[in-house]
């Protein structure tokens, strides 16, 4: 009995035994499997990271500003209409950043029934000096009011002085840039086409004109303040190819000898910024700009003389300059006044300055940030204009202007 | 007549300051997520000592905090590395002010290793060539002869910054493999004898710390209080708080709590070093 027990428990042992090995074999398969497929997922997670990564490299950024505009009765004469809606700007920025240093960037505008070209350039970074970038292509020129983005800027439109030196605000060309870190300066230089339209891709002329730009940050943390303050020089000309006619900066028509002549553009401007950290953040900001710009003129070289006297090349001295304030009301307001004094032509005065008429624009604006992404200003300007004999009083040609602004 | 002029500028003034006021009812802090556990521990015992305050800690990255600060979303930022210059200019656009910068902590960027490597110390040189992928085998350290597997940080990291701009000074190699937080890094290191990854001092549990070189010819430093004190650590850093405008208020008060003897106490208890 005994032995037939212990056959019996020696029996059931091995069977169990055997079941219990036939289980760890079979979960190890199944272990196995699994590691398996595990490896595989962890190589399929890995490519996916690569691709991810590449994705990575690429920003899309970019806004849409749509605004109800309404005009005084002076430019409802010359529109004829007093008020509109318009998309002011539908813009996509695309960044793609290769390498460590090297970015491209690329900005179409999609303007109602209109695509333009905005920004294409590339930006490396040299090798061995650190802080300096090298960009080619179409960019902003090296200006405060140029570069600072539509999006971001507290008033809906640039100094008439800016956007009048500066029309278009690109170039095509190639800057050097310093911003440093431990030494808070910025230093650029452009060399670049200067006569861009925004429509040419290639120069109309073989000079090239060049600008700099120096700025110089000062931090006073204890105080809550920063200074930015800095210059910048324009050295460039325009080729009068059709007309041999220049009424200079005296309002007096000249005869050239020769049309293929260089007309002198250049200009000197001073910068300054300060922010301080009161009640919410406020700054001031400030630009002033004076030199010699010049037109050439655009009548064909078949017109007669007569045509050519009409419309001749233009050679103005000129003068302008604006200066901002901005103050934070809270995290989410802003309240703006700007006033700014553009001047086509400082030497002529009365009836003589016809056609160059200096304008003193004040300008004010709040701004709510709804959240993150969208904007609403509110913003009324007023231009006023130089009189004399002729313009006996100032246009009506204020412009009261409602946008909303959704960025992403 | 004077006063009548003198009423709407306090009007004004009124209206700003009550906004500033109520802006700061509720502390919000987001950020690296190095400092995410120390700003927890921060908040926990201020709030256990100051039962009016409600502070809000959050992590995401040093990149995410700096965003939410320049968006408003957030009133503290944390980031283990300095703001960039782009980053100021955004605040200047959006507030006009320089936004202030508190350091907080210091820190030793940690080198980890598996306590099986037998590799004791790296120059900065070595271990920018390892991050670059130049260097691919431990026995090219005095180790094994095994691959290396590299772990690292995701972009919106300050850490990853930091070391990208203090050690790596290139491009990240491909084969780096990125993990969300310190913590995960922590955690691939222990498990795998081959890993190497870098982070703050205050989580290096589990896993060994490499010693760091400025060159082959320097001495080793580990990430002591004494070595980070006197600067002897090759990469030592500054933890930031960030914030728009100078505090005030129960903000002004968290932060001065933080930088007096109770809250670098807690520096010195999470892992980290005190600023003085």
């Amino acid at each position: 009995m005994k032995k037939l027990l212990t056959i019996g428990l020696f029996t059931v042992i091995s069977i169990y035994g055997y079941s219990q090995t036939q289980q760890i074999d079979s979960l190890k398969e199944v272990l196995e499997k699994h590691e398996g497929k595990l490896n595989a997922l962890d190589d399929r997670v890995l490519v996916n990271e690569a691709d991810l990564s590449k994705l990575n490299k690429i920003k899309v950024s970019g806004y849409i500003q749509a605004q109800w505009e309404s005009y005084g009765a002076d430019l409802e004469k010359t529109n004829g209409y007093n008020n509109t809606f318009f998309i002011r700007r539908a813009r996509i920025k695309f960044t793609y950043e290769a390498l460590d240093g090297v970015k491209f960037v690329l900005q179409p505008d999609f303007s109602t029934g209109n695509l333009a070209l905005k920004d294409a350039y590339t930006v490396v970074n040299l090798p061995k000096l650190k802080n300096v970038t090298l960009w080619v292509g179409q960019m902003n020129r090296p200006n405060y009011d140029v570069e600072y983005s539509s999006s971001s800027r507290e008033l809906l439109e640039r100094a008439r002085v800016t956007t009048t030196i500066y029309p278009g605000e690109r170039e095509v060309g190639a800057k050097l840039e310093y911003n440093g870190i431990k030494v808070p300066i910025l230093f650029q230089v452009m060399v670049m086409n200067g006569d861009f339209t925004g429509t040419q891709a290639k120069a109309v002329q073989s000079n090239k004109d060049v600008m700099a730009r120096f700025v110089y940050s000062v931090k006073l943390p204890s105080a809550g303040v920063g200074i930015d303050f800095g210059a910048n020089h324009y050295f460039g000309n325009n080729l009068a190819k059709t007309n041999q006619y220049v009424k200079n900066s005296n309002g007096t028509v000249d005869s050239l000898n020769n049309v293929w002549r260089y007309l002198d553009k250049h200009w000197t401007g001073g910068e300054i910024r300060i922010y301080a950290d009161v009640l919410g953040g406020m700054s001031i900001k400030g630009e002033y700009v004076a030199g010699l710009n010049s037109i050439a003129s655009a009548v064909a070289s078949t017109s007669t003389m007569a045509q050519k006297k009409a419309s001749p090349n233009l050679y103005n001295n000129f003068a302008g300059y604006y200066i901002t304030l901005v103050k934070n009301v809270g995290a989410k307001n802003q309240a703006v006044v700007r006033y700014d004094y553009y001047d086509p032509n400082t030497k002529l005065s009365g009836d003589a300055a016809n056609g160059a008429l200096y304008y003193k624009t004040w300008s004010f604006a709040w701004q709510y940030y709804l959240n993150d992404n969208i904007r609403l200003t509110a913003q009324y300007t007023m231009p006023k204009n130089e009189t004399n004999a002729t313009n006996l009083s100032d246009y009506k040609d204020n412009l009261f202007t409602i946008r909303v602004q959704a960025k992403f | 007549m004077k006063n009548k002029k003198i009423l709407p500028i306090m009007l004004i003034l009124a209206f700003m300051v009550s906004v500033t006021a109520f802006s700061q009812a509720k502390i919000t802090v987001k950020g690296s997520d190095t400092m995410v556990i120390l700003a927890q521990r921060w908040a926990e015992l201020y709030m256990k000592s100051n039962p009016q305050s409600t502070i809000q800690v959050t992590g995401g990255g040093s990149g995410v905090g700096i965003t939410a600060l320049i968006n408003g979303t957030t009133d503290i930022c944390n980031a283990s590395r300095p703001m960039k210059q782009t980053e100021i200019e955004k605040l200047k656009s959006r507030y006009n002010t320089l936004g202030v910068e508190i350091p907080c902590a210091k820190d030793g960027v940690t080198i980890y290793l598996n306590e099986a490597n037998k590799v004791q110390e790296l120059t900065l040189k070595q271990l920018s060539d390892i991050y670059q992928g130049n260097i691919k085998n431990w026995k090219e350290l005095g180790g094994n002869d095994v691959a290396i597997t590299v772990y690292g940080r995701e972009n919106s990291s300050g850490t990853y910054v930091y070391f990208h701009d203090e050690v790596v000074k290139g491009d990240y190699a491909a084969s780096v493999q990125t993990l969300p937080g310190t913590a995960a890094v922590v955690n691939a290191v222990k498990k795998d004898v081959n890993g190497i990854g870098y982070g703050g001092a205050a989580y290096a549990v589990g896993v060994k710390y490499a010693k760091v070189k400025k060159d082959a010819n320097a001495a080793g430093y580990s990430p002591t209080p004494e070595s980070i004190a006197k600067n002897e650590y090759p990469i030592t850093r500054y933890l930031y708080m960030y914030l728009r405008n100078r505090p005030t208020g129960e903000t002004k008060k968290y932060i001065d709590w933080i930088l007096g003897t109770e809250g670098q106490r807690v520096v010195t208890e999470i892992g980290y070093f005190p600023v003085k």
